[in-house]
């Protein structure tokens, strides 16, 4: 099959349009769907094993191993806002809903089991798996703050307010596990909000900017820590992903384009002018972004650099 | 929130380290075999001598019995935290010695750069021996399993030892 590559410098929306239309007719999707998901800018994507998952509006999709895209039956107890799998349990996927429920999938979508009893009845704004225990799951509650459950989302427990940043608490619009060591027996939770990155480590003493590992050290001897490359100041972040297979190699999706770091969060680097209103990472390969926006479903194989369309939803 | 001088907190953790050093007869609920703090065992002097402190300086936030302020979770609404427990519902024993020292003496932006609590800097109200004595007794009541957590915790951070 022909695909449609894009590079990222160079693209401008037309471009992109052009492509996705092109794309389109590789794809069965039924009109009236469309029409249904233009109206929601509500989206997330999840890699399950080398499949996808999509959530948008009411529409599910999936597209499996062979490529082939499958839309998935409507669910009935809400709109999927967020999703997250887990490498260690293929076929299983966790969505968060505008509900405040959770639901459960262990045939990649198929069929759902209704949970989150317990939580509170507001929209799960973000949700993950902890990258060390498949059946630890972290909910972000709009207005509330973080609930974790223990066994794979049967029962919920409140571990964190939100994070309080420029003078008000924020909702959590991203959420990722990130497999680096706290030096407090855990490893990470970083968060996006409406204005920007913050992480708290999987003991939830504190919310805390991103420091460079060697800040303590810096502190303590009076030399300078490494210098700090932050996202821009102030912006929403509407996607944020920790790679499995590379976890200091952070994706971020901004206003202002697709940012990467590749030290855990204290450098950032522009990679692409592309918008994502949700982004996901290959479990293998940390290179292998997918991302959602208003224009459809967008794959790079080089870390957001080059793009292709991979369906117009 | 007191400014760290260079090389300030690595002096008050070596006065630390040298008082103690200070050994005396451990009594049985002591634990002494697992009550150390940066890998110098406690006395039983230390720990009484700690629960005064924490009654005096420590107790009206963290409570009498180290249980915390209520919905320490909860955000209040000047926008910092609650003081937390110190005991095993708490998040205490998830930090080193050495962080624990430094928190103490020097407030929490010593080991977290910028952010805003509630709770003082201790570095002009108590000396190096009573904050060793306060968190040797805030350890006194955590679990075999509690400690042992943390001692590893002290074992890998390089900056204990």
């Amino acid at each position: 099959m022909k695909r449609n590559t894009i590079v990222a410098g160079s693209v401008s929306r037309r471009a992109l349009l052009r492509g996705l239309v092109t794309c389109a007719g590789l794809y069965l999707l039924p009109a009236t769907t469309l029409a249904a998901v233009s109206e929601s800018s509500n989206s997330a994507i999840a890699f399950d094993s080398n499949a996808l998952i999509i959530a948008r509006g009411s529409l599910l999709l999936y597209r499996d191993r062979d490529r082939n895209w499958i839309t998935l039956p409507e669910m009935s107890a809400g709109s999927i806002l967020t999703l997250a799998t887990h490498p260690e349990r293929p076929g299983r996927v966790i969505g968060g809903l505008d509900t405040g429920r959770i639901v459960l999938s262990v045939d990649g979508g198929k069929s759902w089991d209704v949970r989150g009893q317990g939580l509170p009845k507001a929209a799960v704004t973000a949700i993950t798996t902890a990258a060390t225990n498949p059946d630890t799951i972290y909910a972000a509650i709009r207005g509330d703050g973080l609930w974790q459950s223990d066994d794979a989302g049967q029962s919920w427990v409140f571990v964190m307010d939100r994070p309080w940043l420029a003078n008000a608490e924020r909702d959590l619009t991203a959420l990722s596990s990130v497999d680096l060591a706290t030096g407090m027996g855990g490893i990470w939770l970083y968060a996006g909000t409406d204005t920007g990155v913050t992480r708290v480590p999987d003991c939830f003493c504190r919310w805390q900017d991103v420091q460079p590992g060697d800040a303590m050290d810096a502190l303590a001897s009076g030399k300078q820590a490494t210098p700090k490359v932050p996202l821009p100041e102030g912006e929403p972040v509407s996607a944020l992903v920790s790679a499995v297979s590379r976890p200091a190699t952070l994706y971020a999706g901004l206003p202002s384009g697709i940012w990467q770091s590749q030290d855990a969060g204290v450098t950032w680097l522009k990679r692409s002018e592309v918008i994502a209103t949700a982004l996901a990472v290959h479990p293998l390969r940390a290179d292998d972004l997918v991302i959602v926006n208003n224009d459809g479903v967008l794959q790079s194989p080089d870390g957001g650099r080059t793009w292709t369309a991979i369906a117009n939803i | 929130m007191s400014a760290v001088s260079p090389g300030s907190m690595v002096t008050g953790l070596m006065a630390g380290v040298g008082m103690a050093l200070l050994f005396g007869v451990m009594d049985a609920s002591a634990k002494p075999e697992n009550l150390t703090f940066l890998e110098k065992p406690l006395t039983p002097e230390q720990i009484a001598l700690g629960k005064d402190d924490y009654v005096e300086f420590c107790a009206s936030c963290h409570g009498s019995n180290l249980e915390g302020q209520k919905n320490w979770k909860r955000r209040l609404d000047t926008g910092r935290m609650p003081a937390p427990p110190h005991d095993a519902s708490g998040h205490t024993w998830r930090h080193s010695d050495q962080e624990l020292f430094a928190i103490t003496k020097f407030g929490v932006g010593a080991v977290v750069p910028g952010y805003e609590s509630d709770m003082p800097a201790f570095e002009d109200v108590l000396s190096d021996e009573e904050i060793i004595a306060v968190l040797g007794y805030i350890k006194s009541v955590w679990s075999d399993e509690e400690r042992e957590f943390q001692h590893n915790l002290n074992l890998k951070d390089g900056r204990a030892r």
